[in-house]
């Protein structure tokens, strides 16, 4: 069973509910996306799902594999991948290197290899650094691949942490706000990216976002959170269309409009 | 060891606790505001001991040296703010930490080069101390214990029962908000590390008619003051205090145990400890450390 | 006049080590250590002992001072590691206090505060003591030699390049299922070993250790030199450690030229010196003189 399944997960803070019995379950090959207003528990539950937030309440499940009290590094070795709302680049190292520093158990990153085995550290990195050229050629960072990603542009950098979460050969994205603070014409690129790498890779992606027009084209069904609560489910236009999410989101435009605040 | 033994190491730990929780409070109230530990904050306080001793000199009344140790207290902290903080207060925490680490570095410098390094003592009236039964309490004691505590419930007065103090408090809590709702933050700013400043002077007056005034004196006053903080909860003024006093009585209680230098180095122990199994203090609630 | 160069060199080398740890430390993988000091004196003092104490040969007291720091790394990291910045700082250097209050406590092993006189000479029976100064300058040279090497290869390596991604982005290093626990770990005790041999080096040279040149001063002089010449940055922390001694040297030869101050506040003048580099350097070159990745 490949897919990636929560039950009940409830978290609070004190007397305040942010994450509400949230129960869903969806494919690790498809392209699903994550709506709702600001503090509805999207990120919150992005931090259950990755494993930086323990639930008062509820399991997941990845991969049929339950996810109890695993720590991120370990979530993120079987195969679950995300990124950030704001993106966590390394700023100091080089485009490049950001994305080498990707792929999980390096030969090079233990002491002993580095010094006894130098010929496997250096197979290892040839092929890490061909890999990278082509996610480089991919993405279309080669102008900015030497220069250290401190200096990207924002659009810029949300391809680089995507193209990062791919080096590290994962099953399942959870994608934070991949188009948030990104211009125009750069949002169709990353979509087109995800489509190409969900179609040519099998890698599925979860999706928050505010940008409902875009996510709208891109995903394949919607979930929409509200108050911690899972509100709605379904294809992308009925969702969308559904009174209580246009409730939800306090007098959204219709579908075709702008973003919902 | 009698049960008399006991109070009198309860009671003296009470003491030096009540005199670490000035600097633990200057600590914690910078931290509240300006978000760094501040390495400073020891010789701050033996600015005050300097002052203080000065004032003593001339005038002998130890009411005035308590006033010109918070007031050499009060200047050193405001002009280490203007001129090395100030500048640099958007910058990363290990900007402010070293920054701080080089206030403290040359406040030392001026003091060893102005006053020597020999340890100086208050002309302090000798008393013999009170007795009750095996109990005894030094009146010196009582009476800086007593200006201590005046210190003391001052700030928290101004704390939690001014305007002013409301301020200082929301920045603590929210600088964001704080900021949007027009709290004038330079002048919050100025104002604690004013009060800062007069709670450091007082501290070094205390110790030093306590002890000596020596250039080092705040330096070594700096890790207990930052173990108490940090105990209590960086950033919760009560906190700072009830640290203090704790670690005051833990220490002083250890020492039949583990002798006078380890009795330093439980206070690290501690500290550690705290660090270790609830790391946002024992009075604060969860707040990010890790 | 030569015994005053020798001097200075052994001390620059020395320092060269320390600021090389801190670097690897600080600069590559943004540990806020303010703890080197302890370390420094853990390797002293092992060495000393062994080879006084226990009639072992520097051959073997060297590593063993290494290793001996290096140990006390560990428990150091599992304490601290989970810590932020700040935090961190503040537990390293009450570490580094406990370590000099052991020293001067456990008076049967260290001799407290009196300290240890007569740590023997490197090659003490082949020559004289100018013999041994310069027999340990050139063994000094070599450590530095390799210790450069070594760091090298880590730094220009996956290793590197991950502990550089843990020193600017914890968070982000864990999503790509990796610990950084165990880099920082792994560091720490690098950069405790090598602050232990040059701990040795220190005992052998001067030949009476006390537990008071192992105070926090020494940490933030050798942070002095990595702030100088540049973090993250192997040949900045050796450019560093020069300057760092020339300043202190040259604070020495001021007196001759600022009347009205005396030998005693020679130590006042200097601790001076140091809090203005620290500011002046904070505020307006924090990458230090030669630039160099990852300053903050």
């Amino acid at each position: 069973m490949t897919s990636l399944a929560t039950t009940g997960i409830s978290l609070s803070y004190g007397d305040f509910q942010v994450l509400d019995g949230v129960t869903l379950s969806m494919s690790l090959d498809g392209l699903h996306g994550m709506i709702g207003p600001n503090g509805a528990g999207k990120s919150t539950f992005f931090a259950v799902l990755s494993g930086f937030l323990q639930p008062s309440a509820g399991q997941v499940t990845f991969d049929g594999q339950v996810l109890r009290g695993a720590r991120p590094a370990a979530r993120a070795s079987m195969g679950l991948g995300r990124t950030f709302q704001i993106p966590r680049e390394f700023a100091h190292l080089t485009v490049r290197q950001n994305l080498m520093v990707g792929p999980r158990d390096q030969p090079g990153e233990s002491l002993l290899p580095l010094f006894f085995a130098p010929g496997r550290v250096r197979r290892a990195e040839a092929e890490i650094a061909d890999r990278a050229q082509h996610l480089l050629d991919f993405l279309k960072l080669n102008a900015v691949a030497d220069k250290p990603a401190g200096g990207l542009s924002g659009g810029q950098k949300k391809l680089l942490e995507l193209g990062r979460a791919l080096m590290s050969d994962p099953s399942f994205i959870l994608l934070d706000e991949p188009y948030a603070g990104v211009n125009p014409v750069l949002i169709e690129e990353i979509s087109q990216r995800i489509r190409e790498i969900n179609a040519e890779r099998g890698i599925g992606f979860l999706i928050i976002e505010h940008n409902l027009m875009a996510l709208n084209r891109l995903v394949g069904d919607l979930y929409v959170l509200d108050g911690g609560r899972l509100l709605a489910h379904g294809e992308p236009d009925q969702v969308l269309a559904d009174p209580r999410v246009r409730e939800a989101y306090m007098g959204a435009p219709a579908p075709s409009g702008a973003e919902a605040t | 060891m009698s049960y008399a033994d006991y109070i009198n190491l309860v009671i003296n730990g009470l003491v030096e606790g009540l005199i670490i929780a000035l600097p633990a409070l200057a600590l914690t109230l910078v931290y509240g505001l300006a978000r760094f530990p501040n390495a400073a904050t020891g010789d701050i306080v033996a600015v005050g001991g300097y002052a203080g001793l000065a004032a003593h000199h001339l005038t002998g009344s130890l009411i005035v040296a308590g006033l010109a140790g918070a007031a050499g207290g009060a200047v050193a902290s405001v002009l280490a703010y203007l001129l090395a903080f100030r500048p640099v207060i958007r910058r990363s925490v290990i900007t402010l930490l070293l920054t701080s680490i080089g206030v403290g570095f040359v406040i030392r410098a001026a003091l060893g080069v102005a006053f020597g390094h020999d340890p100086r003592a208050f002309d302090m009236p000798l008393e013999r101390a009170w007795r009750f039964g095996d109990i005894s309490i030094a009146p010196a004691d009582l009476s800086l214990a007593a200006l201590t505590l005046l210190t003391l419930a001052l700030v928290f007065f101004m704390l939690y029962a001014t305007p002013l103090g409301r301020s200082l408090r929301a920045i603590a809590d929210d600088p964001d908000l704080a900021r949007v709702s027009g709290i004038r933050r330079e002048r919050c700013m100025l104002a604690m590390w004013t009060i800062a400043g007069v709670v450091c002077g007082i501290a070094g007056t205390v110790t030093g008619m306590r002890t000596v005034v020596y250039p080092d004196a705040g330096w070594n006053m700096l890790l207990p003051a930052f173990a108490a903080a940090v105990v209590g909860g960086l950033g919760n003024p009560l906190g700072a205090v009830m640290g203090a006093l704790l670690l005051g009585v833990l220490q002083e209680l250890s020492t039949p145990f583990v002798g006078f230098v380890y009795k330093i180095a439980l206070g690290y122990v501690v500290m550690m400890v705290v660090l270790l199994l609830r790391p946002q203090g024992l009075f604060n609630r969860p707040v990010g450390v890790r | 006049m030569l015994t005053y160069l020798l001097s200075i060199l052994v001390i620059m080398g020395i320092y060269m080590l320390l600021a090389l740890a801190l670097d690897l430390q600080y600069g590559f993988t943004g540990l806020i250590n303010f703890g080197l000091a302890g370390f420094f004196g853990v390797g002293a003092y092992a060495s000393a002992l062994l080879t006084l104490k226990a009639g072992w040969t520097p051959l073997l007291s060297f590593p063993a001072a290494m290793l001996a720091a290096a140990l006390l790394a560990w428990p150091l990291g599992r304490v601290a590691l989970r810590l932020r910045d700040d935090y961190l700082a503040i537990v390293t250097l009450g570490f580094s206090e406990i370590v000099r209050l052991v020293l001067v406590q456990e008076q049967w092993l260290t001799n407290g505060v009196q300290g240890i006189p007569g740590v023997p000479r490197l090659g003490a029976g082949w020559g004289n003591a100018r013999f041994s100064d310069m027999l340990l300058l050139v063994l000094l040279a070599l450590s530095i030699a390799v210790a450069v090497a070594v760091l090298r290869r880590v730094t220009h390596s996956p290793y590197g390049r991950t502990i550089q991604a843990v020193r600017d982005d914890e968070t982000a290093v864990y999503v790509l299922g990796k610990e950084p626990a165990r880099f920082k770990t792994q560091v720490l005790m690098l950069g405790a070993a090598l602050s232990g041999l040059a701990g040795a080096y220190f005992a052998h040279y001067m030949t009476y250790i006390v537990p008071d040149q192992f105070v926090p001063l020494i940490t933030f002089y050798v942070w002095m030199a990595i702030i100088m010449g540049g973090v993250a940055r192997l040949s900045g922390s050796v450019a560093g450690a020069v300057l760092l001694v020339l300043f202190l040297e040259g604070v020495r030869f001021t007196r001759g030229i600022i009347p009205g101050v005396s030998d005693a506040d020679m130590g006042s003048v200097q601790l001076g010196v140091v809090g203005l580099v620290l500011i002046l350097f904070m505020r307006w070159r924090p990458q230090g003189l030669f630039g160099g990745r990852g300053a903050r």
